[in-house]
């Protein structure tokens, strides 16, 4: 009985630990998703620079909350920790993060690309084309089902 | 019980920070830079950008393929592989597209902008050996292989510039971001990257392959056509060593009770090639 308490008061610190660790969404666009699988439902969209408190960590997925109170998973290689703290998470109040995100896009940015716009050596339009095709997660799980793939 | 309160206790305390002001600390951070001169660190962001000027940067001397039913088999095979790989999650996803050109070859800009040559896909006999060739290049992407050609003296400029905050010399930033550019595409399209970038490629594609179900021997079935394409064409894949080394240490990683090919793949991948064929 003692040992039983004395784990839950292991896992009890843990959990404290983590509890008020902030996560910023380092890609353009994911989502908070239903399960830790990139197949399950999404829950909501989430876009770069939005802050989730994390909950849990689970092999290579997050539990997380975002700014609404929703819960889901999102992939570890999705977001970065922020140095901002708990407060950081409420919209409207701005944290160390964004400015962080700002001067990591002042090296190669949108910027140099218009530049190189219509400079010769630069195909810019057929990169847009590349660049539109998006695949649903949808078509993804049919395509996976019909090749009997994992 | 003692132990392990002890315990709880020993793990709170060393995981305890005190507050700390991130501001002096982003300032002493920055400060520090400028005078050792610290190598600018590439945001996944930046990544992106790079990878699509290099991108352009191909699609200036190859013509793109714009079959949308063919590229979008394409990009379905390589998501497919890609939510398998080591950064399922990269800034604007996955993207994969067909050049117009005979020339065997496939190139992996960084930020995932995979291309592959009609010219390679006219060697592939299904769809298991088109998710070999793309395998190889999303762990290239994977492993930011296409950056890592980029010379170390133009991120050291890029981080005295950031650290200082003199980012301000726009001219200065585009000729590096120029550079770094021409770095990366002569490392894709004549240098090629090492040989130990090569095999973890290869290697990394294997386990990508075993994860996602498709046939890990389709890669030693690839090798073994583009070794036989070798001896009579020269540019054929000239930016990767040669397929025999390649073919020796890709056989001793494979399982000798491999899966193989279905046939609802193969239904599907003989629809692609009378698109891609024709």
């Amino acid at each position: 009985m003692k040992q039983k308490l004395a784990l839950l008061l292991f896992l009890a610190t843990g959990a404290l630990l983590l509890a008020g660790k902030v996560l910023v969404v380092k890609v353009m666009r994911s989502n908070l998703l239903a399960k830790p699988d990139f197949l399950s439902g999404s829950l909501t969209p989430i876009q770069q620079g939005a802050k989730l408190e994390l909950i849990e960590t689970q092999g290579n997925w997050y539990l997380v909350r975002n700014a609404t109170g929703l819960k889901g998973y999102i992939h570890q290689t999705a977001v970065a920790e922020s140095k901002t703290s708990l407060s950081g998470i409420i919209p409207g109040k701005k944290g160390a993060s964004q400015e962080e995100l700002a001067l990591a896009a002042k090296g190669f940015n949108e910027g140099n690309e218009k530049k190189l716009r219509g400079s010769k050596g630069y195909n810019f339009s057929d990169v847009d084309w590349v660049m539109d095709w998006d695949i649903t997660n949808a078509a993804l799980a049919a395509f996976i089902r019909e090749g009997k793939l994992k | 019980m003692k132990k392990l309160l002890l315990i709880c206790l020993c793990f709170f305390l060393l995981s305890w920070k005190p507050p700390i002001n991130l501001s002096k600390l982003s300032k002493a951070k920055k400060a520090l830079e400028l005078v050792s001169g610290a190598a600018h660190k590439i945001s996944e962001e930046e990544e992106y950008y790079i990878g699509r000027a290099v991108a352009a940067n191909i699609l200036s001397q190859y013509p793109l393929w714009k079959n949308s039913e063919a590229t979008r088999y394409l990009n379905l095979i390589g998501k497919v592989l890609a939510l398998k790989s080591a950064r399922p999650e990269i800034f604007a996803g996955y993207h994969f597209s067909l050049l117009d050109s005979d020339e065997a070859n496939a190139f992996s800009a960084p930020g995932g902008i995979i291309f592959l040559t009609r010219g390679i896909v006219d060697m592939t006999e299904n769809e298991d050996e088109l998710a070999a060739i793309l395998a190889h290049e999303i762990q290239h992407v994977a492993a930011k292989d296409p950056l890592k050609a980029i010379k170390s003296q133009r991120m050291k400029a890029l981080g005295t510039f950031a650290a200082g905050e003199a980012i301000g010399s726009s001219s200065q930033v585009l000729n590096i971001f120029q550079d770094s550019i021409m770095d990366i595409s002569g490392t894709l399209l004549q240098k090629g990257y090492s040989r130990k970038q090569e095999k973890n490629a290869d290697l990394g594609a294997i386990e990508l392959l075993k994860a996602t179900g498709y046939d890990t021997r389709a890669l030693l079935a690839m090798l073994q056509k583009v070794k036989a394409v070798e001896k009579k064409k020269a540019k054929a894949f000239s930016a990767h060593p040669s397929a025999s080394k390649r073919i020796a240490y890709v056989e001793k990683q494979l399982d000798p009770g491999s899966i193989k090919g279905s046939s609802s793949r193969l239904a599907r991948f003989k629809r692609f090639v009378s698109r891609h064929r024709n």
